[in-house]
This record gives C-alpha cells, structure tokens and sequence, in this order.
C-alpha cells in the first residue's frame, strides 16, 4: 500500500548555533491527519526541530539551517514565501502556555485581529468555536472579559490552543505541551489531540512514552551522536516502542521506563 | 560572629531606609506645615500682583502644565523610538552600547547648559525669544535619557516567550512590535516619563532663559515671544525675598503646590504599575 503524502516534510535539516551542530540531517514526514510524535533525550534538539517546521527558528538570528521543509510540496524556506501567513497555517503550542496578560476574549482573538481576515462582527463567533474546540467554552462563557491570566495552568494551556485554532492552521506543532500540567489537564489535551487528527496534522514533542502511544499514529526518536541530534528510529508507535532497533533508542527506551509501558500496555489490552 | 553580622547588616540597611525617608518626610513635613496656610482657591485660581507678594500662582500653576505637557509630547516619541531602536533592533548590535552610551552622557549634562543651548537655538538662532516652546523641547531634551533607559530596561525584561507566541500566530515584527513589546513596556515608559517630568516640574535652569519670566504673561498665543510663567522660576524668585513674611507664605504656598503636583503625577501612573504589579504574579 502507497504511504499518502505527507503535508509537512523535513528534509535533511541541520542546524547550528556559534559553530555547533545542533541537529544534523534530520528527515520526518508529517501524514495528513496523523500524529506524529517526537520523542528523544533531552538535549537532541526536539523543540529546534519542531520551531525549523514554522520558521520560528529565524526569530533568533544565531541559528543557521541547511535541507528544507517543504509544506504541501512547497519549500518553506524558499524565495517569496510569506513568514506570517506560513506561521497561521502551521501553529505552534508552546510547554509553558504563553497568555497574554489580557483578557480570555482578546487572548482567543489575538491571532485572528492580527491578521484581518475575519471581519469584527464574526469575533464572537469565532471566539466561542475556538473555545468550544478546546471544551473551555462552558467554563469561561461568563467571565470572557476577566484576566486570562486568572485561568488554572490546565485551563491556560488550553487557551493558548484555542487561539492557535482560532487563526484556522493546518498542522499544529506541539512542544511537549502536558509537561506542566495536572493529570487531569493533561487526560483534556489528549482527548483534544486525538480529536484535532480528525481536522488537523498534529506533530508532537513528548518525554510521555505512555502519552506518545496514546495519541502518536508514527514515532520519530531522536538521540545525540557527537553532540547533535539525529534520528534514531522512526515508524510506527508498535515498531518504535516495543521493537526498537537502534541501540540509542532501546537506551532512551529504558532510561525512560520501558517496563512501565509494557505494563500499561498489557494492562489495557488485559 | 555570623548573626552579629547579619544584625548589623539589617540595621544598616534599615538605618539607610530611615533616614532617607525620614529626609523626604522634613522635606514634606516642612513644605505642608510652612506652605500649608498660603494656600487656597484664591492662591490657585488668581493671578500674581504685587510682585507676588499678592495673588495667586495660577498662571504659574498653568505654564508649568504647558512646559511638562511640551516636554512630554517632545519626550515620548524619541524615548519610544530609541527605546524600540535599542531594545528590538539593535539587541544584539553595538551600536546600542554607543547609543546607551550617549544617552548616559546627556543625563550627565547640567540642565543649565541645555538652558544655554536653548538659549543659542531657540532664543536667539531661531529668533522665537523666549518661548513655552523652547522651554517644552529643552525640558523635553533634558527628560529624553531617563525616559528611553527606564524603556530599554522594561524591553530588556520583557519574557522572550510573549514575542515568540506571538510570532507562533503568524504577527509580523511590527504587529508583534505594537500589540506585545509596547503595551508591555508602558510601565518603563509610564515609570520613566513620571520620574523625568517630576524632576522637569521643579527644573529652573532650562527654562529660565527660554521660557519663563516672573510676571506678566498669561497664556501663550503664538510660539515667538510667548514666554510663560512657571512655578520653579517663581519659586526662585521670591526665595530671594522671604524676609518678607508675607512674601515667603507665598513661597512656601508655591512650593506646597509644586509638590502636590509632583504627588498627582505619581498618583496618575498607579494604575499601570499596579496592573504591571499584577501581571508579574501571574507569570
């Protein structure tokens, strides 16, 4: 069977800062649809590789990078191309929810106003979908003018991904998003990555290995080889978790407690 | 050894705190007790006579609302530039250090020199004699580093994340310029134009030549030979006569008014302090 093309799709990218290799020759293919998750020790560079997928790496001027991303076949980093427009339609959801200190309403709309697409009379509309999405509509209906930043961390963080979803991307790039959450919190970002796939392309960044089997259709491991990350292993979650190849990987998969996985792994399947 | 040391360091510093707010409190406590009978609404609604042994100090009151207002206008788009030029722009370049530099150079330079200045440029170059306009750009000139370094450190300290969010969101540098970095470093900017126009309100030198005379204006009309008259000036004028117990009432009754309005501008920039205050114990 033919594997669909993929909407976003790094091709050897390397990175380096001051002369240091950060990654090096990194491919992934992210399916429409699908999950992708990243995971890898700290320090292989998993959060440079998902800001190179929206340019967001350009906002530090020390980084260089070599390959390409190409987004629905096109090169993102070729002449021409809009930063700005290529950014709304690949969002980026941050570890720490980033709100801005104003209000619940003007946080959700921040993108959207910026960019002018949707006229003033449709914001509300807008807002509440957004909200609806991320299920934080019925907990902040009465109090949209108070502080955002009022809200609980859990409630925060899924603001901030209702005004990613507010500005309508295509791929949703998500940099370990549950790592400052309460279980609860982060059981509501899962439910909302699996439902996301049916309308999105979501790439995500998770230390969870548990997490990773959840909601990742396909796996990408990254791991450190003379100082800079690379890919280890990639393909599905089955291969990369429970049959892993690489010696690198099979490391990070018991530093990480593969043990545990397994455990719940044969505990739900029990 | 180490808890007598740790007393004596705690004292110091107390002792420190005392006795510059116990300074500030005499100042205040003398100014109130001295001025504090001088002052009514005929004091603040009438105009000066007999040589200010008379009268009021409303024209004063108004020309030093038009002179810090000028500088204030002056101020906030070069202080709003520079910080933006510095803080933004030029981050990472060392055009910044020399930049910095000059602004530190300016803050040292003795406000009667930039009197002098004004003198030169406005008063005789331009030919506007003297001039609430002349008065307005010097004091402005004069409040300029205070205002752009108190915004270039507010800009220093914003949360590199704010921009990157918003950058995420596919703002452009100049959106990402007046929605995150601007309306976040309005207390740098609010801090540092309260503490200049403070010290523009009771500043003599600067205007003295370019501005100010002690009696017979009233309200400007027209930039040339429009001069004003100002509370500091008068201040120092009658100061020069306060054997005069009627005289130094009506210094002290100046002085009473200077402070309140130094005290109202404090007052008008707590609310973005206070919602500045707010927004760091939510991080």
């Amino acid at each position: 069977m033919k594997t669909p093309d993929p909407l976003l799709e790094a091709r050897g990218l390397t990175v380096t800062v001051g002369g240091r290799t950060i990654l090096r020759d990194v491919d992934l293919k992210a399916v429409r649809h699908r999950v992708v998750g990243i995971i890898g020790q700290s320090g292989a560079g998993k959060s440079t590789l998902l800001k190179c997928l929206n340019r967001l790496i350009e906002l530090d001027p020390r980084y260089t990078l070599t390959g390409d991303v190409r987004l629905d076949g096109l090169s993102i980093y070729g002449a021409g191309v809009d930063v700005e427009a290529l950014r709304a339609r690949v969002g980026i959801l941050f570890q720490q929810p980033v709100v801005f200190p104003r209000s619940i309403f003007q946080n959700v709309l921040f993108g959207v106003r910026h960019h002018g697409k949707v006229p003033r009379r449709n914001w509300p509309e807008v807002a509440e979908r957004a909200l609806e999405e991320v299920t934080l509509w019925n907990e902040v209906k009465d109090r949209l003018h108070d502080s955002a930043l009022r809200l609980s961390v859990g409630q925060q963080q899924r603001l901030c991904l209702a005004r990613t979803l507010a500005v309508g991307p295509e791929v949703i790039l998500m940099d370990e998003p549950t790592s400052a959450l309460d279980p609860r919190s982060v059981a509501a970002i899962e439910e909302l990555i699996l439902r996301l796939k049916a309308t999105r392309t979501v790439v995500l960044v998770t230390h969870n290995l548990e997490q990773a089997r959840r909601v990742a259709d396909t796996l990408v491991c990254l791991c450190v080889r003379d100082g800079a990350g690379e890919i280890a292993e990639s393909g599905s979650c089955a291969d990369v978790l429970t049959h892993p190849r690489c010696s690198e990987t099979i490391h990070f998969l018991e530093s990480e407690g593969r043990s545990s996985l397994q455990t719940d792994s044969s505990l739900k399947k029990g | 050894m180490r808890r007598a040391k740790n007393v004596l360091f705690v004292a110091t510093t107390a002792g420190c705190a005392v006795l510059s707010c116990g300074v500030l409190l005499a100042i205040v406590g003398a100014v109130l007790s001295r001025g504090f009978h001088a002052v009514s609404w005929g004091f603040l609604t009438e105009q000066i006579r007999l040589v200010g042994a008379d009268g009021g100090i409303f024209y004063n009151l108004i020309g030093t609302l038009i002179l810090i207002t000028t500088a204030l206008v002056v101020c906030t788009p070069f202080a709003l530039g520079i910080g933006l030029l510095c803080g933004v722009y030029w981050r990472r370049s060392r055009w910044r250090r020399g930049l910095v530099f000059l602004l530190y150079l300016l803050n040292g330079v003795p406000s009667i020199l930039l009197g002098l200045l004004g003198l030169m440029v406005f008063v005789k170059y331009l030919g506007w004699g003297k001039s609430w306009l002349a008065g307005g750009i010097i004091l402005g000139a004069m409040i300029l580093p205070s205002v752009a370094i108190a915004l270039i450190e507010r800009i220093d300290g914003l949360p590199a994340k704010y921009a990157e969010a918003a950058a995420g969101l596919g703002l452009s540098p100049g959106q990402i310029i007046w929605s995150v970095i601007v309306p976040q470093s309005l207390n740098g900017l609010v801090t540092g134009l309260l503490l200049g126009l403070a010290r523009a309100a009771g500043e003599t030198a600067p205007i003295m030549f370019t501005a100010t005379i002690f009696a017979g204006a009233t309200l400007p009309h027209e930039i040339k030979e429009s001069p004003v008259l100002s509370l500091p000036y008068h201040i120092f004028v009658l100061a020069q006569d306060s054997f005069d117990p009627q005289v130094a009432g009506k210094l002290w009754g100046t002085a009473l008014v200077l402070l309140g309005m130094v005290f109202i501008l404090s007052l008008a920039a707590l609310p973005v302090r206070l919602r500045t205050r707010e927004e760091a114990q939510h991080p």
